[in-house]
Protein backbone atom coordinates (compact mmCIF):
# COMPACT_ATOMS: atom_id res chain seq x y z
CA UNK A 1 0.00 0.00 0.00
CA UNK A 2 2.61 2.46 1.02
CA UNK A 3 4.43 1.62 -2.36
CA UNK A 4 0.80 2.33 -4.04
CA UNK A 5 0.85 5.78 -2.96
CA UNK A 6 4.62 6.32 -3.38
CA UNK A 7 4.04 5.69 -6.71
CA UNK A 8 0.82 7.99 -7.52
CA UNK A 9 3.08 10.50 -5.68
CA UNK A 10 5.60 10.20 -8.24
CA UNK A 11 3.24 11.16 -11.27
CA UNK A 12 2.71 14.42 -9.42
CA UNK A 13 6.63 14.83 -9.06
CA UNK A 14 8.50 17.28 -11.29
CA UNK A 15 11.03 15.34 -13.11
CA UNK A 16 14.92 15.14 -11.68
CA UNK A 17 16.48 15.63 -15.52
CA UNK A 18 16.75 18.77 -17.08
CA UNK A 19 15.42 19.48 -20.49
CA UNK A 20 19.15 20.50 -21.72
CA UNK A 21 19.02 22.42 -24.78
CA UNK A 22 16.40 24.74 -23.69
CA UNK A 23 17.63 24.73 -20.27
CA UNK A 24 21.20 26.31 -18.86
CA UNK A 25 22.64 23.33 -17.28
CA UNK A 26 24.74 23.72 -13.87
CA UNK A 27 27.92 25.85 -15.03
CA UNK A 28 30.29 27.20 -11.83
CA UNK A 29 31.37 30.81 -12.04
CA UNK A 30 35.17 29.40 -12.25
CA UNK A 31 34.37 26.56 -15.26
CA UNK A 32 37.45 25.95 -16.96
CA UNK A 33 36.72 27.61 -20.62
CA UNK A 34 38.27 28.68 -23.66
CA UNK A 35 41.81 30.51 -23.34
CA UNK A 36 41.80 34.08 -23.95
CA UNK A 37 44.36 36.30 -25.82
CA UNK A 38 45.28 39.71 -25.04
CA UNK A 39 47.52 40.81 -27.93
CA UNK A 40 48.34 43.98 -26.71
CA UNK A 41 49.61 42.89 -23.45
CA UNK A 42 51.81 39.76 -24.39
CA UNK A 43 55.67 39.83 -24.55
CA UNK A 44 56.53 36.87 -27.43
CA UNK A 45 58.36 34.69 -24.74
CA UNK A 46 56.34 31.52 -26.21
CA UNK A 47 56.63 30.24 -22.96
CA UNK A 48 52.59 29.32 -23.10
CA UNK A 49 53.32 26.98 -26.49
CA UNK A 50 56.17 25.09 -24.66
CA UNK A 51 54.24 24.52 -21.50
CA UNK A 52 50.72 23.47 -23.09
CA UNK A 53 50.69 19.60 -22.82
CA UNK A 54 48.53 19.15 -26.29
CA UNK A 55 50.44 21.35 -27.98
CA UNK A 56 47.09 23.34 -28.86
CA UNK A 57 49.16 27.17 -28.94
CA UNK A 58 51.73 27.84 -31.59
CA UNK A 59 53.16 31.26 -32.85
CA UNK A 60 53.61 32.23 -36.42
CA UNK A 61 56.19 34.93 -37.43
CA UNK A 62 56.51 36.77 -40.78
CA UNK A 63 59.21 37.93 -42.80
CA UNK A 64 59.55 41.22 -40.48
CA UNK A 65 59.47 39.56 -37.11
CA UNK A 66 55.65 39.87 -36.15
CA UNK A 67 54.72 37.10 -34.40
CA UNK A 68 50.93 35.61 -34.38
CA UNK A 69 48.94 33.91 -31.71
CA UNK A 70 46.62 30.82 -32.94
CA UNK A 71 44.81 28.08 -30.65
CA UNK A 72 43.06 25.89 -31.44
CA UNK A 73 40.05 24.78 -28.86
CA UNK A 74 39.11 21.01 -30.40
CA UNK A 75 42.96 20.00 -29.27
CA UNK A 76 42.98 22.35 -26.25
CA UNK A 77 42.62 20.03 -22.66
CA UNK A 78 41.61 23.35 -20.50
CA UNK A 79 43.87 22.50 -18.08
CA UNK A 80 45.38 26.19 -17.85
CA UNK A 81 48.83 25.72 -17.82
CA UNK A 82 49.46 28.18 -20.21
CA UNK A 83 48.45 30.41 -17.67
CA UNK A 84 50.17 29.56 -14.84
CA UNK A 85 53.29 29.44 -17.02
CA UNK A 86 52.64 33.12 -18.52
CA UNK A 87 55.41 35.81 -17.06
CA UNK A 88 53.07 38.59 -17.62
CA UNK A 89 49.66 38.34 -16.13
CA UNK A 90 46.45 39.24 -17.89
CA UNK A 91 48.01 38.65 -21.34
CA UNK A 92 46.65 34.79 -21.42
CA UNK A 93 43.73 34.34 -19.26
CA UNK A 94 41.08 31.38 -18.64
CA UNK A 95 37.34 32.27 -19.31
CA UNK A 96 34.19 30.26 -18.39
CA UNK A 97 32.51 30.23 -21.74
CA UNK A 98 32.81 26.51 -23.18
CA UNK A 99 33.66 25.29 -26.39
CA UNK A 100 31.89 25.27 -29.00
CA UNK A 101 31.06 22.61 -31.47
CA UNK A 102 33.53 22.30 -34.66
CA UNK A 103 32.24 22.54 -38.21
CA UNK A 104 33.38 20.42 -41.04
CA UNK A 105 34.04 23.69 -42.24
CA UNK A 106 36.71 24.60 -39.94
CA UNK A 107 38.42 21.55 -41.08
CA UNK A 108 39.83 22.19 -37.21
CA UNK A 109 42.00 18.78 -36.91
CA UNK A 110 43.59 18.63 -40.12
CA UNK A 111 43.89 21.94 -41.23
CA UNK A 112 45.14 22.66 -37.48
CA UNK A 113 48.63 20.33 -38.35
CA UNK A 114 48.94 21.85 -41.75
CA UNK A 115 49.03 25.39 -39.93
CA UNK A 116 51.49 24.21 -36.94
CA UNK A 117 53.51 22.83 -39.88
CA UNK A 118 53.62 26.17 -41.47
CA UNK A 119 54.05 28.13 -37.99
CA UNK A 120 57.00 26.49 -36.91
CA UNK A 121 58.61 26.87 -40.93
CA UNK A 122 57.71 30.43 -41.04
CA UNK A 123 59.79 31.08 -37.78
CA UNK A 124 62.40 28.88 -38.68
CA UNK A 125 62.65 30.86 -41.80
CA UNK A 126 62.69 34.21 -39.67
CA UNK A 127 65.46 32.76 -37.73
CA UNK A 128 67.76 31.69 -40.83
CA UNK A 129 67.18 35.16 -42.17
CA UNK A 130 68.16 37.16 -38.64
CA UNK A 131 71.19 34.76 -38.09
CA UNK A 132 71.92 35.67 -42.43
CA UNK A 133 71.78 39.42 -41.97
CA UNK A 134 74.01 39.11 -38.35
CA UNK A 135 76.40 36.96 -40.70
CA UNK A 136 76.48 39.72 -43.20
CA UNK A 137 76.79 42.47 -40.64
CA UNK A 138 79.47 41.27 -38.84
CA UNK A 139 81.56 40.10 -41.87
CA UNK A 140 80.94 44.18 -43.10
CA UNK A 141 82.01 44.97 -39.54
CA UNK A 142 84.68 42.74 -40.04
CA UNK A 143 86.18 44.32 -43.32
CA UNK A 144 85.90 47.91 -42.20
CA UNK A 145 87.75 47.01 -39.19
CA UNK A 146 90.26 46.04 -41.73
CA UNK A 147 89.91 48.98 -43.91
CA UNK A 148 90.69 51.14 -41.18
CA UNK B 1 28.36 -34.98 -14.62
CA UNK B 2 26.54 -32.74 -16.44
CA UNK B 3 26.90 -31.66 -20.37
CA UNK B 4 30.28 -29.11 -20.06
CA UNK B 5 29.70 -25.33 -22.10
CA UNK B 6 32.27 -22.78 -23.68
CA UNK B 7 30.38 -19.34 -22.84
CA UNK B 8 32.20 -16.44 -23.77
CA UNK B 9 31.48 -13.26 -22.78
CA UNK B 10 32.36 -9.99 -23.99
CA UNK B 11 34.02 -7.70 -24.93
CA UNK B 12 31.36 -6.10 -26.11
CA UNK B 13 28.67 -7.07 -23.95
CA UNK B 14 25.76 -5.46 -22.65
CA UNK B 15 26.61 -5.81 -19.23
CA UNK B 16 29.82 -4.01 -19.29
CA UNK B 17 31.05 -0.59 -18.94
CA UNK B 18 34.60 -1.46 -20.66
CA UNK B 19 35.87 -4.01 -22.96
CA UNK B 20 36.74 -7.06 -20.98
CA UNK B 21 36.58 -10.74 -21.97
CA UNK B 22 35.56 -13.81 -20.05
CA UNK B 23 35.32 -17.27 -21.52
CA UNK B 24 33.50 -19.45 -19.01
CA UNK B 25 33.46 -23.49 -18.79
CA UNK B 26 30.08 -24.32 -17.32
CA UNK B 27 28.54 -27.95 -16.01
CA UNK B 28 25.08 -27.22 -17.05
CA UNK B 29 24.56 -23.53 -15.17
CA UNK B 30 27.52 -23.97 -12.65
CA UNK B 31 30.36 -22.32 -13.97
CA UNK B 32 33.35 -24.57 -13.17
CA UNK B 33 36.54 -22.21 -15.13
CA UNK B 34 37.15 -18.98 -16.02
CA UNK B 35 39.57 -17.38 -18.92
CA UNK B 36 39.89 -13.67 -18.98
CA UNK B 37 41.44 -11.34 -21.36
CA UNK B 38 42.01 -7.78 -20.51
CA UNK B 39 43.83 -6.63 -22.48
CA UNK B 40 41.59 -4.81 -25.08
CA UNK B 41 42.22 -1.09 -24.91
CA UNK B 42 45.84 -0.55 -25.01
CA UNK B 43 46.85 2.64 -25.83
CA UNK B 44 50.45 2.73 -25.16
CA UNK B 45 50.49 5.77 -22.54
CA UNK B 46 53.26 4.52 -20.98
CA UNK B 47 55.54 4.88 -24.10
CA UNK B 48 54.28 8.02 -24.68
CA UNK B 49 54.88 9.79 -21.39
CA UNK B 50 58.68 8.99 -21.50
CA UNK B 51 58.95 10.18 -25.11
CA UNK B 52 56.61 12.34 -26.60
CA UNK B 53 55.92 14.71 -23.34
CA UNK B 54 57.76 16.65 -20.74
CA UNK B 55 57.49 15.58 -17.19
CA UNK B 56 55.75 18.78 -16.14
CA UNK B 57 52.75 17.89 -18.72
CA UNK B 58 52.86 13.95 -17.92
CA UNK B 59 50.64 14.81 -15.31
CA UNK B 60 47.89 15.66 -17.86
CA UNK B 61 48.40 12.78 -19.92
CA UNK B 62 48.03 10.11 -17.20
CA UNK B 63 45.10 11.79 -15.99
CA UNK B 64 43.37 10.48 -19.35
CA UNK B 65 44.49 7.11 -17.95
CA UNK B 66 40.57 7.05 -16.13
CA UNK B 67 37.97 9.10 -16.45
CA UNK B 68 36.64 8.06 -12.97
CA UNK B 69 39.98 7.71 -11.16
CA UNK B 70 41.46 10.52 -13.03
CA UNK B 71 42.63 12.56 -9.54
CA UNK B 72 44.16 9.29 -8.12
CA UNK B 73 46.43 9.08 -11.28
CA UNK B 74 47.57 12.81 -11.58
CA UNK B 75 48.13 12.72 -7.84
CA UNK B 76 50.33 9.13 -7.84
CA UNK B 77 52.13 10.87 -11.04
CA UNK B 78 52.75 14.49 -9.06
CA UNK B 79 53.99 12.49 -6.12
CA UNK B 80 56.95 10.18 -7.53
CA UNK B 81 57.60 13.29 -9.84
CA UNK B 82 57.89 15.38 -6.60
CA UNK B 83 60.12 12.51 -5.04
CA UNK B 84 62.40 13.09 -8.32
CA UNK B 85 62.90 16.78 -7.97
CA UNK B 86 62.66 15.97 -4.65
CA UNK B 87 60.73 18.92 -3.14
CA UNK B 88 58.26 19.07 -0.26
CA UNK B 89 54.44 20.12 -0.94
CA UNK B 90 52.82 22.77 1.21
CA UNK B 91 50.30 21.21 3.72
CA UNK B 92 47.63 22.86 2.21
CA UNK B 93 47.83 21.27 -1.37
CA UNK B 94 48.28 17.71 0.46
CA UNK B 95 44.49 18.36 2.24
CA UNK B 96 43.50 19.79 -1.06
CA UNK B 97 44.37 16.55 -2.98
CA UNK B 98 43.05 14.53 0.07
CA UNK B 99 39.50 16.39 -0.43
CA UNK B 100 39.33 16.02 -4.10
CA UNK B 101 40.41 12.08 -3.60
CA UNK B 102 37.78 11.67 -1.14
CA UNK B 103 34.70 13.53 -3.42
CA UNK B 104 36.45 11.42 -6.30
CA UNK B 105 35.71 7.62 -4.18
CA UNK B 106 32.28 8.65 -3.61
CA UNK B 107 31.48 9.17 -7.01
CA UNK B 108 33.11 6.13 -7.90
CA UNK B 109 31.68 3.87 -5.19
CA UNK B 110 27.84 5.29 -5.91
CA UNK B 111 28.82 4.65 -10.08
CA UNK B 112 29.98 0.70 -9.42
CA UNK B 113 27.46 0.08 -6.42
CA UNK B 114 24.66 1.51 -9.14
CA UNK B 115 25.79 -0.74 -11.68
CA UNK B 116 25.60 -4.13 -9.31
CA UNK B 117 22.00 -2.75 -9.06
CA UNK B 118 21.62 -2.42 -12.85
CA UNK B 119 23.24 -5.95 -13.65
CA UNK B 120 21.44 -7.42 -10.89
CA UNK B 121 17.96 -6.56 -12.43
CA UNK B 122 17.24 -3.46 -10.59
CA UNK B 123 16.63 -0.52 -12.28
CA UNK B 124 15.25 1.97 -10.48
CA UNK B 125 17.72 1.62 -8.11
CA UNK B 126 20.01 2.19 -10.62
CA UNK B 127 18.36 5.19 -11.34
CA UNK B 128 17.90 6.52 -7.78
CA UNK B 129 21.56 5.67 -7.44
CA UNK B 130 22.65 7.76 -10.02
CA UNK B 131 20.83 10.57 -9.40
CA UNK B 132 22.47 11.06 -5.30
CA UNK B 133 25.28 10.73 -7.37
CA UNK B 134 25.28 13.92 -9.24
CA UNK B 135 25.85 16.28 -6.35
CA UNK B 136 29.43 14.80 -6.31
CA UNK B 137 29.99 15.71 -9.97
CA UNK B 138 28.51 19.05 -9.64
CA UNK B 139 30.80 19.75 -6.37
CA UNK B 140 33.83 18.06 -8.04
CA UNK B 141 32.83 21.07 -10.72
CA UNK B 142 32.74 23.66 -8.65
CA UNK B 143 36.60 22.94 -7.58
CA UNK B 144 38.58 21.77 -10.45
CA UNK B 145 36.80 23.52 -12.94
CA UNK B 146 35.57 20.11 -14.95
CA UNK B 147 33.22 17.08 -14.13
CA UNK B 148 35.51 14.71 -15.02
CA UNK B 149 39.33 15.55 -16.26
CA UNK B 150 39.94 17.19 -12.85
CA UNK B 151 43.81 18.40 -13.49
CA UNK B 152 43.57 19.15 -10.49
CA UNK B 153 46.96 18.02 -8.92
CA UNK B 154 50.28 19.20 -10.76
CA UNK B 155 54.20 19.08 -10.12
CA UNK B 156 54.77 21.18 -6.54
CA UNK B 157 50.92 21.08 -5.43
CA UNK B 158 47.41 21.83 -6.66
CA UNK B 159 46.29 23.70 -9.96
CA UNK B 160 43.95 26.31 -8.03
CA UNK B 161 42.89 27.48 -4.28
CA UNK B 162 39.85 26.41 -2.66
CA UNK B 163 37.04 29.07 -2.45
CA UNK B 164 35.65 29.50 0.95
CA UNK B 165 32.10 29.67 -1.08
CA UNK B 166 32.70 26.21 -2.34
CA UNK B 167 33.66 25.00 0.78
CA UNK B 168 30.40 26.39 2.69
CA UNK B 169 28.55 24.64 -0.38
CA UNK B 170 30.17 21.11 0.10
CA UNK B 171 29.20 20.69 3.82
CA UNK B 172 25.51 21.78 2.94
CA UNK B 173 25.44 19.00 -0.10
CA UNK B 174 26.91 16.63 2.29
CA UNK B 175 24.18 17.27 4.55
CA UNK B 176 21.57 16.30 2.44
CA UNK B 177 23.53 13.43 0.88
CA UNK B 178 23.77 11.86 4.49
CA UNK B 179 19.98 11.36 4.39
CA UNK B 180 20.16 9.87 0.92
CA UNK B 181 22.64 7.45 2.05
CA UNK B 182 21.00 6.20 4.73
CA UNK B 183 18.05 5.53 2.16
CA UNK B 184 20.32 4.27 -0.23
CA UNK B 185 21.88 1.56 2.93
CA UNK B 186 18.86 0.98 3.92
CA UNK B 187 17.86 -0.43 0.28
CA UNK B 188 20.84 -2.21 -0.28
CA UNK B 189 21.10 -3.81 2.93
CA UNK B 190 17.27 -4.85 3.50
CA UNK B 191 16.11 -5.25 0.16
CA UNK B 192 14.62 -8.71 -0.58
CA UNK B 193 14.87 -9.28 -4.34
CA UNK B 194 18.99 -7.65 -4.12
CA UNK B 195 19.93 -9.58 -1.56
CA UNK B 196 18.42 -12.94 -3.20
CA UNK B 197 20.92 -12.35 -6.13
CA UNK B 198 24.08 -10.60 -4.38
CA UNK B 199 24.22 -12.25 -1.16
CA UNK B 200 26.72 -15.62 -1.77
CA UNK B 201 27.53 -14.91 -4.79
CA UNK B 202 30.94 -14.34 -6.55
CA UNK B 203 32.35 -15.20 -2.65
CA UNK B 204 35.74 -15.40 -2.19
CA UNK B 205 37.56 -16.18 1.11
CA UNK B 206 40.09 -14.41 3.06
CA UNK B 207 42.99 -16.95 2.43
CA UNK B 208 42.48 -17.00 -1.28
CA UNK B 209 42.09 -13.54 -1.39
CA UNK B 210 45.63 -13.60 0.72
CA UNK B 211 47.03 -15.45 -1.48
CA UNK B 212 45.79 -13.93 -4.55
CA UNK B 213 46.97 -10.19 -3.81
CA UNK B 214 43.63 -8.84 -3.88
CA UNK B 215 43.73 -5.28 -2.94
CA UNK B 216 40.67 -2.25 -2.64
CA UNK B 217 37.31 -2.98 -1.48
CA UNK B 218 36.68 -6.47 -3.16
CA UNK B 219 39.73 -7.28 -0.18
CA UNK B 220 38.23 -5.45 2.49
CA UNK B 221 35.00 -7.09 1.41
CA UNK B 222 36.85 -10.68 1.96
CA UNK B 223 38.19 -9.40 5.78
CA UNK B 224 41.64 -8.50 4.78
CA UNK B 225 42.04 -4.83 6.33
CA UNK B 226 43.77 -3.29 3.68
CA UNK B 227 44.66 -0.05 2.35
CA UNK B 228 47.30 2.34 1.54
CA UNK B 229 45.79 5.41 3.54
CA UNK B 230 46.20 3.11 6.99
CA UNK B 231 49.87 2.49 5.99
CA UNK B 232 51.61 5.43 4.31
CA UNK B 233 51.40 8.73 6.29
CA UNK B 234 54.37 10.82 5.12
CA UNK B 235 53.05 11.96 1.89
CA UNK B 236 49.39 12.38 2.63
CA UNK B 237 48.14 12.52 6.25
CA UNK B 238 45.11 10.48 6.08
CA UNK B 239 44.96 9.14 9.62
CA UNK B 240 45.20 13.24 10.85
CA UNK B 241 41.56 13.58 8.71
CA UNK B 242 40.04 10.64 10.54
CA UNK B 243 40.58 7.23 8.23
CA UNK B 244 38.89 4.47 9.45
CA UNK B 245 39.62 0.99 8.11
CA UNK B 246 36.36 -0.42 6.93
CA UNK B 247 36.24 -4.39 6.80
CA UNK B 248 33.25 -7.13 6.34
CA UNK B 249 33.72 -10.67 6.82
CA UNK B 250 31.56 -12.17 3.69
CA UNK B 251 33.97 -11.76 0.59
CA UNK B 252 30.61 -11.91 -1.68
CA UNK B 253 29.20 -8.78 -3.48
CA UNK B 254 26.30 -7.97 -0.87
CA UNK B 255 29.44 -7.75 1.32
CA UNK B 256 31.32 -5.54 -1.24
CA UNK B 257 28.36 -3.27 -1.79
CA UNK B 258 27.88 -2.71 2.28
CA UNK B 259 31.50 -1.96 2.30
CA UNK B 260 31.64 0.53 -0.02
CA UNK B 261 28.44 2.13 1.52
CA UNK B 262 30.29 2.28 5.01
CA UNK B 263 33.26 3.61 2.97
CA UNK B 264 31.23 6.60 1.80
CA UNK B 265 30.36 7.61 5.60
CA UNK B 266 33.85 7.61 6.30
CA UNK B 267 34.89 9.62 3.34
CA UNK B 268 32.06 12.13 4.09
CA UNK B 269 33.75 12.53 7.97
CA UNK B 270 36.90 13.28 6.45
CA UNK B 271 36.11 15.83 3.61
CA UNK B 272 34.03 17.36 6.89
CA UNK B 273 37.33 17.45 8.64
CA UNK B 274 39.44 18.34 5.51
CA UNK B 275 36.93 21.86 5.28
CA UNK B 276 36.92 22.47 8.71
CA UNK B 277 40.50 22.12 9.11
CA UNK B 278 42.03 23.54 6.20
CA UNK B 279 45.46 24.89 7.07
CA UNK B 280 46.84 28.31 5.63
CA UNK B 281 49.64 28.23 3.27
CA UNK B 282 50.75 28.74 -0.25
CA UNK B 283 49.29 25.96 -2.54
CA UNK B 284 52.54 25.27 -4.81
CA UNK B 285 56.03 24.96 -4.68
CA UNK B 286 58.04 26.46 -7.23
CA UNK B 287 61.10 24.49 -8.50
CA UNK B 288 63.43 24.19 -11.76
CA UNK B 289 64.98 21.30 -10.82
CA UNK B 290 64.82 18.23 -13.17
CA UNK B 291 64.13 14.58 -12.82
CA UNK B 292 66.42 12.53 -11.40
CA UNK B 293 66.90 9.41 -10.31
CA UNK B 294 64.52 6.65 -9.39
CA UNK B 295 60.97 6.53 -7.28
CA UNK B 296 57.77 4.44 -6.04
CA UNK B 297 54.53 5.58 -5.20
CA UNK B 298 51.81 3.52 -3.63
CA UNK B 299 48.06 5.48 -3.39
CA UNK B 300 44.81 4.28 -2.65
CA UNK B 301 42.59 4.91 -5.70
CA UNK B 302 39.12 3.90 -5.12
CA UNK B 303 39.61 0.60 -6.74
CA UNK B 304 42.37 -0.13 -4.78
CA UNK B 305 45.96 0.00 -4.50
CA UNK B 306 47.92 2.56 -7.61
CA UNK B 307 51.07 1.99 -7.82
CA UNK B 308 53.84 4.32 -9.82
CA UNK B 309 57.29 4.15 -10.93
CA UNK B 310 59.55 6.68 -12.58
CA UNK B 311 62.74 7.08 -13.46
CA UNK B 312 64.76 10.34 -14.54
CA UNK B 313 67.90 11.17 -16.36
CA UNK B 314 68.10 14.87 -15.36
CA UNK B 315 66.52 15.96 -18.80
CA UNK B 316 62.95 17.47 -19.38
CA UNK B 317 61.73 14.42 -20.15
CA UNK B 318 61.29 11.20 -18.09
CA UNK B 319 63.50 7.41 -18.75
CA UNK B 320 60.33 5.23 -17.83
CA UNK B 321 57.05 5.30 -16.21
CA UNK B 322 55.44 2.37 -14.98
CA UNK B 323 51.49 2.17 -14.37
CA UNK B 324 50.17 -0.54 -11.92
CA UNK B 325 46.49 -0.12 -11.46
CA UNK B 326 44.34 -1.69 -8.82
CA UNK B 327 42.53 -4.00 -11.46
CA UNK B 328 45.44 -5.42 -12.62
CA UNK B 329 46.27 -7.13 -9.28
CA UNK B 330 42.67 -8.29 -9.02
CA UNK B 331 42.22 -10.18 -12.34
CA UNK B 332 43.06 -13.57 -10.77
CA UNK B 333 40.83 -13.67 -7.73
CA UNK B 334 37.98 -12.27 -10.22
CA UNK B 335 38.71 -15.24 -12.27
CA UNK B 336 39.03 -17.02 -8.72
CA UNK B 337 35.94 -16.15 -7.78
CA UNK B 338 33.72 -17.32 -10.44
CA UNK B 339 33.53 -21.05 -9.37
CA UNK B 340 30.68 -22.63 -8.15
CA UNK B 341 28.56 -19.69 -8.98
CA UNK B 342 25.55 -19.40 -11.50
CA UNK B 343 26.03 -18.56 -14.95
CA UNK B 344 23.33 -15.66 -14.69
CA UNK B 345 24.81 -14.15 -11.77
CA UNK B 346 27.73 -13.09 -13.55
CA UNK B 347 26.64 -9.86 -15.04
CA UNK B 348 26.14 -8.37 -10.83
CA UNK B 349 29.48 -10.45 -10.04
CA UNK B 350 31.81 -8.86 -12.30
CA UNK B 351 30.05 -5.19 -11.82
CA UNK B 352 30.86 -6.00 -8.07
CA UNK B 353 34.29 -5.86 -8.77
CA UNK B 354 34.56 -2.42 -10.55
CA UNK B 355 36.79 -3.84 -12.92
CA UNK B 356 38.83 -0.39 -14.94
CA UNK B 357 40.22 -1.65 -18.13
CA UNK B 358 41.46 1.75 -19.11
CA UNK B 359 43.53 1.76 -16.33
CA UNK B 360 44.49 -2.25 -16.51
CA UNK B 361 45.87 -1.80 -20.05
CA UNK B 362 46.48 2.00 -20.36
Amino acid sequence: MKTFFKVLGNLFKRPITTKYPFEKTFIPDDYRGLIGFDENLCIWCRRCEMACPPQAIVFSQDADGKQTYHYNRAVCIFCSECVRSCPKEGAIYQTPEPAKCALKEENINNGWNVLYEEALKSRAVYAAEKKRLAAEKAASLKTGDKKN
Amino acid sequence: MGKRYEIPLGAQHISLLEPLHFKFTTENEKIIDTVANVYYVHRGIEQACCSKFKFRQVSFVVGRVCGLCSISHTTAYSQVAEKLVKIEIPRRAKYLRMLVIELDRIHSHLLCLSHVAENSGFEALFMKTMQYREFSMELLEAICGNRIQYDFSIVGGVARDLKPQVGMQILERLKIFKLQLDELVDIYQNNWTLSLKNKGAGAITKEDAMRLNVVGPFARAAGLAMDVRNETEDLLPWKEVGFEMITDTAGDVHARNMVRLRELYVSMRMIENIINGLPESAIITETKAFPDGEAVIRLEAPRGELFYYAKGNKTQILERLKIKAPTFSNVSAMVEAFKGNEYGSVPAIIASYDPCLSCTSR
